[in-house]
Formats: structure tokens, sequence, C-alpha cells
């Protein structure tokens, strides 16, 4: 199990961050599936980072929503964290619903985040490549539209980390996706498109190249909106990239070139 | 006991083979491809006939509701069925189950049209605040389901207020927010028309509805054996809030065939019911109950709603008459063995609101009237008692006798 820590925001409110290993700090932000006890994404991270892991408002209690009614709040939210933690100028690396949370922070605090990795990252909508409804498929079987090989790794499976209760292996998706969707229903688009253009983080897009969610035009819009963007484009993965092909993410992670004069 | 006759509009002409040729019914089923407007034309009209004579043959209340891109729902505004109803009828209460309030921005439009409604009829409305199916609000009005059920209550809490109100008030929502809430016109019911609320087994709906003394109307397409663990619910939490068991806080949605006997009632109903269930309730799986459409706590009790039920009972095989008869889901037989079941019914769910489908699937127009017809001359009668010990605080009771007024003769002259 991953340590983990609980931040207060200033208006009283309370946040969980998860920890592993040691090193230069990397801040990640989870996808759809939230946090689970055995995280291979975290585990590879943490062989050579200081893992910081922020378990999205809502995944743990949707009651935490009701103080974040917006992308904006999201993004104050984070703020919190990273001013809670004294984060300054971070690597801050996204997956899915949270690369989209990852870009609203670099967009609205540029100063936070020196490099950034948007993998699979929502939060996008082009008219001339209308998206797939994540949703419109029973949500206890989205794993079957987010993995290239229709279900999940066995490691990823147990969102609640308890295989025998269906009753709260249910509510955790559920509280996970319903959190998603109170920021991308009914089209993944909050106007992020016209924030790309503030950050100023080095930018690192990178998706599955059979990602029906973040299909290649999507991942060409984010490198073409943000400044200093690379993008990346990864065979024989989907949605779950980092999850389907760590070797590959990891490999580019590693490559990524640091800003001047910055530590990672 | 009350008896009221809903219709549900559904589309008569879905093409044979439907599941196989549409992945579902509702919210992308495509509209020019599948729905004739000209035969719509004919429909509406005979669909408004049948509720018309619906009041002759001696219901109590008339019942249309809302439904959004849906093959067997065809009154997107119910409002507007009402206000039809409301011209051509004179006794029977007007019982609109929508609107669903989180879809309308501001929500003071549903107070102003269900107080031209309540004006309209002379004080017959009765107005239901659902939430709204997923399909319909998440789906098809793009409603966010993760913040849909607050919405819904704030709206439904800014309608009753304007109606006690009734003079200007500033309203600072959460989703809503109003310099001057002040709609005309005002209903004639004071302080506002019976609030019923169709739910579909949300256990925070059941709360709601006793600590605020609305109606719970439970709107299953199963049968009362299958809604029996809703309807306990429900009581349940009477008991807990310590309310009375009065059994007109709750009505009921029951599917009724009468004929001479069960054969007659397989001749007369079997194709209608098949159709119904068969393509009429062929919905898309990933619809039923987007994320946060259902709250944690229902989650956990493991209340499913009634369309969830129906992915259930219909995932696989075509489903047959005998199925829905053995299944209770359509009640159907001789006027004594509908009654037999209606008190069956009555002694295991405590309702005193019934609400009638006679019409259902692409039933044919004489047999709906015929079904109709037996139903309140020949089955009526025999429940007409039940419950008359408790009094129904449920229903449109104006004081004033509002007459319809005579109409004007407008001659050429």
């Amino acid at each position: 199990m991953l340590a983990n820590e609980t931040i207060r925001h200033p208006d009283g409110r309370t946040s969980k961050v998860f920890r592993a290993g040691q090193g230069p700090v990397v801040v990640w932000l989870h996808g759809p599936h939230g946090i689970r006890g055995h995280d291979p994404v975290i585990a590879e991270l943490a062989k050579r980072h200081s893992v910081v892991a922020p378990l999205a408002p809502g995944f743990a209690d949707l009651g935490e929503l009701d103080a974040i009614g917006n992308v904006h709040e999201l993004a104050l939210h984070y703020d919190d964290v990273f001013a809670a933690l004294g984060l300054e100028a971070v690597t801050l690396v996204g997956h899915s619903f949270g690369a989209m949370a990852a870009a609203e922070v670099a967009a609205h605090f540029p100063r936070r985040v020196a490099r950034l990795a948007l993998i699979s990252p929502i939060g996008l909508w082009l008219d001339q490549h209308p998206l797939p409804d994540m949703f419109a498929v029973p949500y206890m079987t989205i794993d079957t539209v987010l993995w290239k090989a229709g279900k999940a790794l066995p490691a990823m499976a147990d969102p609640a980390d308890e295989p025998n209760n269906p009753v709260e292996r249910q509510v955790a998706i559920a509280q996970g996706l319903t959190t998603v969707a109170k920021f991308v229903w009914p089209l993944p688009d909050r106007g992020l498109r016209r924030r790309l253009p503030r950050i100023t983080a080095q930018t690192l897009v990178i998706a599955g190249a059979d990602d029906r969610f973040v299909p290649a035009p999507y991942v060409e819009e984010f490198a073409a909106r943000i400044p200093r963007a690379r993008a990346a484009i990864i065979p024989d993965a989907a949605h779950m990239v980092p999850y389907e092909q760590p070797a590959e993410v990891f490999r580019l992670l590693e490559a990524w070139p640091h800003p001047k004069g910055k530590a990672a | 006991m009350k008896f009221h006759w809903f219709h549900l509009m559904p589309y008569p002409y879905l093409p044979d083979r439907f599941r196989e040729r549409y992945p579902s019914v509702w919210v992308d089923l495509p509209a020019g491809e599948v729905y004739d407007p000209v035969r719509g034309h004919q429909v509406y009209n005979d669909y408004l006939d049948q509720l018309e004579f619906a009041e002759r043959a001696g219901f109590d209340g008339l019942c249309v509701n809302e439904h959004h891109q849906n093959g067997y729902g065809l009154m997107p505004s119910p409002n507007l069925m009402a206000a039809a109803l409301a011209r051509r009828t004179s006794k029977a209460k007007l019982i609109v189950l929508g609107n669903s309030v989180a879809l309308y921005d501001p929500p003071t439009r549903v107070a102003e049209e269900m107080a031209m409604l309540d004006v309209l009829s002379g004080g017959r409305l009765v107005s239901g605040f659902p939430v709204g199916t997923g399909m319909d609000t998440a789906f098809c009005y793009g409603a966010n389901p993760a913040t849909l059920r607050d919405k819904y209550r704030e709206g439904v809490e800014l309608v009753l207020r304007a109606w006690k109100t009734r003079k200007p008030f500033a309203f600072n929502g959460k989703y809503t927010q109003l310099r001057y809430v002040n709609p005309w016109p005002v209903p004639i019911q004071t302080p506002h028309p019976p609030i019923w609320i169709p739910g579909g087994g949300s256990i925070e709906t059941w709360e709601w509805c006793v600590a605020n003394n609305f109606l719970y109307a439970y709107l299953s397409y199963w049968g009362y054996e299958a809604g029996r663990p809703v309807m306990d619910g429900f009581w349940e939490t009477v008991d807990r809030l310590g309310a009375d068991r009065n059994p007109y806080r709750a009505g009921f949605l029951q599917f009724v065939g009468v004929a001479d006997n069960d054969a007659d009632a397989e001749r007369l109903y079997a194709e209608a019911g098949e159709y119904f269930y068969n393509r009429c309730f062929h919905i898309g799986a990933g619809f039923y109950s987007p994320p946060g459409y259902s709250s944690m706590a229902t989650i956990r009790r493991g209340v499913n709603s009634a369309v969830v039920q129906a992915s259930k009972h219909l995932r696989t095989a075509s489903v047959t008459w005998k199925h829905l008869i053995d299944d209770g889901v359509i009640i159907a037989g001789s006027p004594q063995t509908i009654a037999d079941r209606l008190n069956d019914m009555a002694d295991k769910i405590n309702v005193g609101h019934v609400m009638l489908l006679c019409q259902f699937g692409n039933m044919p127009m004489e047999t709906v009237l015929y079904n109709t017809a037996r139903f309140a001359r020949d089955v009526m009668p025999k429940l007409r008692d039940r419950f008359s010990e408790h009094e129904d605080h449920w229903w449109p009771k104006t004081a004033l006798d509002v007459q319809k007024p005579a109409p004007v003769s407008i001659a050429a002259e």
C-alpha cells in the first residue's frame, strides 16, 4: 500500500495525497480509475522519483465536489495542494481526466509547473473529429472501451481494493466516473482550448494509437496550442497507454528535456 | 381507490425485427428514419381521443408524462397534451407526471406552465415533478448527472416557493439566480396543486416525499410483485419518519387487459404487450444509468430503477405473453381476475392511486376503447370502496365550483 497524508485547504476542507519513492518530485494526477493500492505506473515512477499523487476530489467522497463547481475551482484545489506541500515549478504528469486537470493547473498557474506530461488528455472537442461517448456504455463496463484489450490489467481491475465486495467496487467506480462526468458532461469542452496558450511548461503530449477518446487530431491540437509542446503517439495501446505500454511511456518521460536552469 | 388512465403515447409503427435493427428505442433512434409525422398526426389525435374517452368512461385522472427522443413516449412536452385535454374535458383531473424541473432554465417556466394548466382546467391539475430518467436528462438534454438531483431539488424548491409566496422575491440558488421571481399566472389551487413525485427507487426521494408530504408514484413497468422492494422501502421510510400509512400517499402504475377470460385476453392484448416489451423497451444498455444518476446510498441499498430492472428482464430472449402474465407484468383476464389481483396489490403495496395502462404498444383503437370501457364498468365498481376510510390529501379539492365557460358562438354573419 502507498503512504498517504491529509492536506488541509484554506477553507477547511481536506484532501488526500499518496506518496511513494525517493528522488526529484513528480506529481501524478490519476485517470478515471483513481489511485489503487498497487498502481503499476506509480510504482514505476517511484523507482527514480518522489511521487506525489493527490486523489482527485470526489473519488473518495462525492460530497467533496460540493465545493468545486467547475474546472477553475478544480485548478484552485490543486493550487492549494501544491501550496500546502511547498511545490513550485514541478514536473506534473497527468493521465486522462488527470491530464485535463494537469493542463488546467498549468494554464491557470503557469509558475507551478516546469514540465508537463499530458498522457491521453481529454478536455477538447473538435467538430471536425467528433468523439465517441465514453459514458454510453454501462459504467461498470467502462474498461471495455478504455483498454485496447477490452479489459483491464489484473492489477487495475479492483478499484476498491476489496475484490470480494461487489457493491463497494461499484461505488468506487461510480464515484470516480461521476467526478469525471461532472467536469466533462456532456462534451469534454470547458474552454481548455482557449487557455492552453497560457502554459509555459515544457510539455509532452502522449496518446495510444488506438485511443478512441484521444485520436491523433486531438493530440495534434494539444501540441499546437501549447507553446512548447511535443507529441508522441504510441502504437498498440489505447486510452490506458501508461499501463498498456509502460516501457515506451517511461522511455519518453526519461528522455524528456528539462527546461533550462530548472531542476527536475 | 382512485383510478387514473395513463398514456405513454408510444409510436405504434416501430419496424419489425426492431431489436436486431436498432441499438436503442431511446436517445439515438434516428428520428427521420423511423418516425413518420403524417402517421404521427393520426396517432396524436387517436391518443387524445382515448384520454378523453377515459374521462367519459369514469376514470378519476388522466396521466401524461415527459420523455425525450423516445420511440415509446411521444410527449416531450406533456404540458401541450394536458392543455389540449384541459379544453375537451371537464371532470377528470389532469395528472402531469413530468415536468423534469432540472431541464428548464429558469425552473419558473415550469411554475408558469403548470399554473396555466391549473387555471385553464379550473383547478384540476396534479403537478408531477420527476427527476427524469438518465436517458431523458443526461443523454438527451445534456444535464450533468453529477449535479442533476441537486439542481432538481433546488428547482422544485423555487417553484413551490413561487406558488406559496405569490409576490416578487429574489432567488440566489446554486443553479438559478433570479432577481425577480414572480410568475404569472398563479394556480387556482392554494397554496398549489398536489405534488406527485414519480420515482424509481432512489432512497433520498422517499425521505424527501414523506418530509414534504408529496405523493410518491412508482412508475414500474414490471407489476406490483416486482415493485414490492421499492414500495416496502417507501413505507418503511413513512414509518421511520413518523408519518401515517395513508395509501393515498402512494401511486403505482399497472398494465391491464380486461377480457371475458384468460384466452380472450391473450387474443386481445398479446401482440400489443409483446410489442411494448420487445420494441418499446429495447433501450441501449449504456443509457440506463449514467454515473452519478443514482446516489451511492441507493447503489448500496441495491434498489434498481425500473429501467435497470427492464434491462435485466430483457437482456436476452424476446419476451412472450406467457412471460408477461406469469411474472405479473401485465394483469389480464376477466374483470374478477383483475379485481382480485388489484386487491392483492392493495394488500401488498398499499397504494390508493392506481395508474392504469389500458393502452400499450401498438394496441388498436377499438381495443383500447374496449379495455377502457370494460375496466371502468366491470372492474372499478368492485374496488371503489377500497381505502374509503382514508382521506385523500393528495388530490385537487378546489373549493370554488369552477364552471367550464360556455363556448361562444362565433357565427360568420
